[in-house]
């Protein structure tokens, strides 16, 4: 080891020389000095001494410094070695790199998004996300200010609680109005999270439900809109044409509280005073609650005690407690609400897949090791005779696999850095304030650093330790090159070999299913026909028009655009479906006794008139919204199939009332059911009430036209500007790129499945085609002897053959039994397919056998052509 | 079993015997290696022939523990070489070490000297 201070390690080496030395000159001269001859005095001298280098050796341990030497001696020769065969060192290392790297991005997606879920947020794990009622991927915010503000008050759970709710908003004020993401938080959101502020301050508990215009900006928008303004506190800005006070900044990379959501800034829960309503009603719920546990207070202890308090809450206030009360706890990476959920259905499986993929590696990396040591046996059976001892060689042979497996995470780690970052490319433009990325941070070095020891144990020591087993002598005395490295470490190639076949067909299994999954979804019909319709968000609501103005501007927005040349159909809406968007109310149908518990939630969406037209959604019965269903007229909803069946089965639904927020609606019509957020869901109630009667949260335009759907945007925007040049216009796309969000989980499960099953294919094969073509050519000599007595081309070639489709038929059989017990596990992501699907199966088993028996079929065809005489001479 | 396994357990073997005959050989004067192999063999007749293998790893454990001392001299040929001096620390430990001898010696002596017993019955 050069590089180390062994300045006095060197010179006591040189001393412990020189002392041996003067050791045997005193015994020359005293042999000399009794009368023997100089030559004959130095010969017995010597033999008495004993081999110097050996008492070196054992003299050295005693200085307490002898494995940092052996060390230091085993690396250059591990390197020694790799370098004599570049060809193996370099195939090895790229391997196992790219096998590490496959571990450690998927890592540093989970690491980025499920372990990582609220950046900046102090000790992370006593974080618990509440969720009230039915369970499902994105719930809408389940409490109430009143409800939730008891429950703080009232708990000894919890060191605090906190509550917030996101919307859409505009920064108005500059020349054009920009949509930003917005959080009402509850005062203590900061300090239950732990985050200090970077300027001025955070919210004061008093602040908290009075109408103090004060916001907190975040750190990107301080950046990207107030150029860092180091004297942006106290400064006035306006919010949806309201003049707001800035209090503080956020500090870098706190982005809040909904995992993978980001907030550009935060206000209080009703900082203007517009929001008395639902400050004050205990039926609207519209804040989501994360709770920070008191030290040794467990989850389930925790959910106990909030579940009395909510018992109490419903038994005081019933009639505002419709439907399933029950609350449920879960950790922030599992939290329903951002984008965890969803994350947590997919990574954890394709971590999984990696994993395998290393597996494979790892086996594949084993055979090439063991493939070397057989054929470097006559030089360790010679060290060994030599006075190497058997743990020495096991050493430096797992020394070799050490090296290459730093290297193969050095590479990974260089390549991590740019692979994480690649996460995001999955997600479609979308209207969602996503950021998810993949992080390197010290967790994932760490795992990638376990990764390679792993792997190096793997790869490394196992055919160390087999290959080391030959007795020296056995090897020394066996002239021939026709024992292949002894019966065991052929059982142990042939292993390997059919590991390798076993582990990559369930890969190749999962990848056909999530591949023919894609394919499902991409062909299923959703029940309306997205193609030519254009949509763009008009940023009606946020811009702090009053209801009036903003239903008069919608019914000029209606008028422009549907005269616009090209327009087949202009109606509004204020959802866009398989956007992974849910919008969700309690509808309580008039006489319908609710079972305790039951959710009375439905999906909702507010359209405007001939939005079933645009869509080609069949009215099954009645009729759909016109212009008439305004303000002024009575209420009227359009409910799906679904909960048609539900709320009034076997009857004629027409006519029926339903109370939505407060309001009675008459059903007027039946809609035939569509895909909401996935085409594989399970289908909810649903129902449409008109956007002139029931205005939404979102405003969005939506047209049919015969052409392309981009090239009416600019128009489109145009003609909204033209009504008011201050209208926000974005996310202006066709609504077919829109919905790729809701396949975008599926693409990421078939792209890096796909990846996975081809590099394990690559692996598979050509494992099997090193192993029997160096098997086929340490048989040389014996092939040719066969030939000679008579054996025929055919023979030969049978022999190969059949030695390696043996290995591919165990492989093929113990592979599909692991793959028929694993397939169940992603049978919740496959769509339109079962997970024992026969076909797939069928033909992953042919693909893999197919290519295993070219890999045979090429070495066999080889031996078979080969020249007995030749191959007699060849040893 | 490799050359350098059976040093390893012959040290073992000897380790205390080896120690306290090498700090007795020290207590005349200090000495070189090939010295102390020469008056061992001279002392026990020609019985006891130390390796060189046994004796150095000895030597050099026996310093880094503080029993003895080493510095370069000339010898009487002229020949530079490395000798060792017992230290008070190593005396006290000859003396322990011889202690330990004196009563092995004797449990193992009276084990291999008993008369037999007189029959009880």
């Amino acid at each position: 080891m050069k590089w180390l201070p062994s300045f006095g390690f060197r010179r006591r080496k040189r001393e412990l020389q020189e002392e041996l030395d003067a050791h045997l000159q005193m015994a020359i001269a005293d042999r000399v000095a009794r009368g023997e001859t100089a030559e004959a005095a130095r010969t017995a001298a010597t033999r008495e001494f004993g081999n110097i280098p050996l008492v070196q050796d054992v003299t050295r341990q005693m200085w307490g410094q002898g494995w940092l030497e052996h060390l230091g001696r085993d690396v250059r020769y591990a390197l020694r070695q790799l370098r004599k065969s570049p060809g193996f060192t370099i195939t090895a290392t790229a391997m196992l790199a790219v096998a590490i790297c496959a571990n450690s991005t998927v890592f540093s997606w989970i690491d980025g998004t499920m372990l990582r879920p609220i950046p900046g947020a102090r000790d992370m794990g006593d974080l618990v996300s509440l969720q009230r009622g039915e369970r499902n991927f994105s719930p809408t915010p389940p409490f109430s200010y009143l409800d939730y503000r008891d429950l703080r008050e009232q708990n000894h759970s919890f060191a605090g609680l906190l509550a917030y709710h996101n919307d859409w908003i505009a920064l108005t004020g500059g020349a054009q109005p920009e949509p930003v993401y917005i959080a009402n938080v509850s005062a203590n959101y900061f300090d239950v999270l732990g985050i200090k502020p970077l300027l001025g301050r955070f919210f004061m508990p008093g602040e908290e439900a009075r109408a103090i215009p004060n916001v907190v900006l975040s750190y990107s928008l301080w950046k990207t809109r107030y150029g860092k303004d180091p004297a942006i506190v106290g400064k006035s800005i306006e919010v949806a044409r309201h003049p707001v006070t800035v209090i503080g900044v956020a500090p870098e990379g706190f982005i809040g509280a909904a995992p993978g959501l980001r907030d550009d800034l935060w206000v209080t829960l009703n900082p203007l005073g517009t929001d008395v309503w639902r400050m004050t009603h205990r039926n609207a719920d519209w804040l989501i609650v994360i709770g920070r546990l008191r030290p040794g207070v467990s989850r389930g202890q925790a959910a106990q005690n909030l579940n009395t308090l909510m018992h109490h809450i419903v038994a005081a206030y019933p009639d505002q407690h419709l439907g399933d009360n029950r609350i449920t706890l879960d950790p922030m990476s599992r939290s329903p609400f951002g984008v965890n959920g969803y994350m947590a259905a997919t990574l954890p499986i394709l971590l999984a897949f990696a994993g395998v993929v290393l597996l494979l590696t790892s086996a594949n990396v084993a055979t090439l090791t063991l493939v070397r040591f057989v054929s470097r046996r006559r030089e360790l059976a010679i060290r060994q005779s030599l006075g190497a001892n058997r743990i020495q060689l096991v050493r430096q042979m797992v020394m070799e696999g050490a090296l290459l497996s730093i290297v193969a995470g050095a590479v990974a780690l260089l390549l991590t850095s740019w692979t994480s970052k690649t996460f995001a490319w999955f997600f479609p433009a979308n209207s969602i304030p996503l950021i998810l990325n993949g992080s390197m941070d010290l967790k994932v070095v760490i795992g990638i650093a376990i990764i390679s020891m792993l792997a190096a144990m793997l790869c490394g020591a196992l055919p160390a330790w087999r290959s080391s087993q030959a007795p020296a002598a056995e090897v020394l005395k066996a002239e021939s090159a026709s024992i292949s490295g002894g019966s065991r470490n052929r059982k142990l190639l042939s292993g390997l070999v059919v590991a390798q076949i076993a582990l990559s067909l369930p890969l190749l299994i999962c990848s056909g299913l999530f591949l023919r999954t894609l394919r499902n979804l991409a062909t299923a019909n959703p029940g309306f026909d997205q193609n030519h319709i254009l949509t763009a968000s008009v940023g009606l609501n946020i811009a702090g028009y009053s209801n009036g103005e903003a239903q008069l501007i919608r019914h000029k927005i209606l008028d422009r655009v549907s005269a616009l040349p090209g327009v087949k159909v202009a109606t509004l809406t204020d959802w866009i479906p398989m956007t992974l968007i849910q919008k969700r109310c309690d509808a309580y149908p008039e006489g319908y006794v609710p079972h305790p518990h039951e959710s009375l939630l439905v999906e909702d969406a507010e359209v405007g008139p001939r939005y079933f037209e645009s869509l080609h959604i069949p009215i099954l019965e009645g009729r759909e919204f016109t212009l008439n269903d305004n303000e002024k007229a009575p209420r009227v909803i359009i409910v799906d199939q679904t909960a048609a069946r539900r709320y009034w089965p076997g009857q004629d639904p027409l006519g029926k009332r339903l109370r939505v927020s407060g309001s009675l609606f008459t059903v007027v019509g039946v809609a035939r059911n569509s895909t909401h957020t996935f085409v594989n869901e399970s289908p909810e109630p649903m129902v449409y009430m008109s956007i002139f009667q029931h205005p939404g949260n979102e405003t969005i335009v939506q047209v049919k036209t015969d052409g392309n759907p981009v090239d009416l945007a600019p128009a489109v925007e145009n003609a909204i500007h033209e009504i008011d040049p201050r209208l926000p216009v974005f996310d202006v796309r066709p609504m077919r790129e829109s919905t790729q969000m809701a396949s975008s989980f599926a693409v990421i499960e078939s792209t890096l499945a796909g990846m996975f099953a081809l590099i394990g294919l690559v692996l598979a094969v050509t494992g099997i085609y090193g192993v029997v073509a160096y098997r086929t050519q340490l048989r040389t000599h014996e092939i040719g002897v066969r030939m000679a007595l008579g054996a025929s081309r055919i023979d030969v070639f049978r022999l190969v053959l059949s030695q390696g489709l043996w290995l591919t038929g165990i492989g093929l059989a113990l592979g599909l039994a692991v793959a028929l017990g694993l397939t169940r596990f992603i049978d919740r992501l496959l769509y339109g397919i079962g997970a024992n699907d026969p076909i797939t199966i069928v033909s992953v088993v042919i693909l893999l056998g197919a290519m295993s028996l070219l890999a045979c079929y090429l070495p066999a065809h080889r031996a078979m052509r080969r020249n007995p005489v030749t191959a007699i001479r060849e040893l | 079993m490799s050359e350098k396994d059976q040093y390893k357990n012959r040290i073992e073997l000897l380790q205390g015997t080896l120690d306290m005959l090498i700090l007795q050989t020290l207590q005349w004067g200090p000495q070189h290696g090939y010295g102390i192999v020469q008056a061992l063999r001279l002392q026990s007749g020609n019985v006891l022939q130390v390796e060189t293998g046994s004796l150095y790893p000895a030597l050099h454990r026996l310093e880094r523990q503080g029993w003895v001392q080493s510095e370069w001299k000339q010898s009487e040929s002229k020949q530079r070489a490395r000798y060792y001096r017992i230290t008070a620390r190593g005396k006290k430990q000859l003396a322990s070490d011889l202690g330990r001898w004196e009563r092995i010696v004797e449990a193992i002596g009276s084990v291999m000297y008993v008369k037999p017993k007189e029959s009880e019955s």
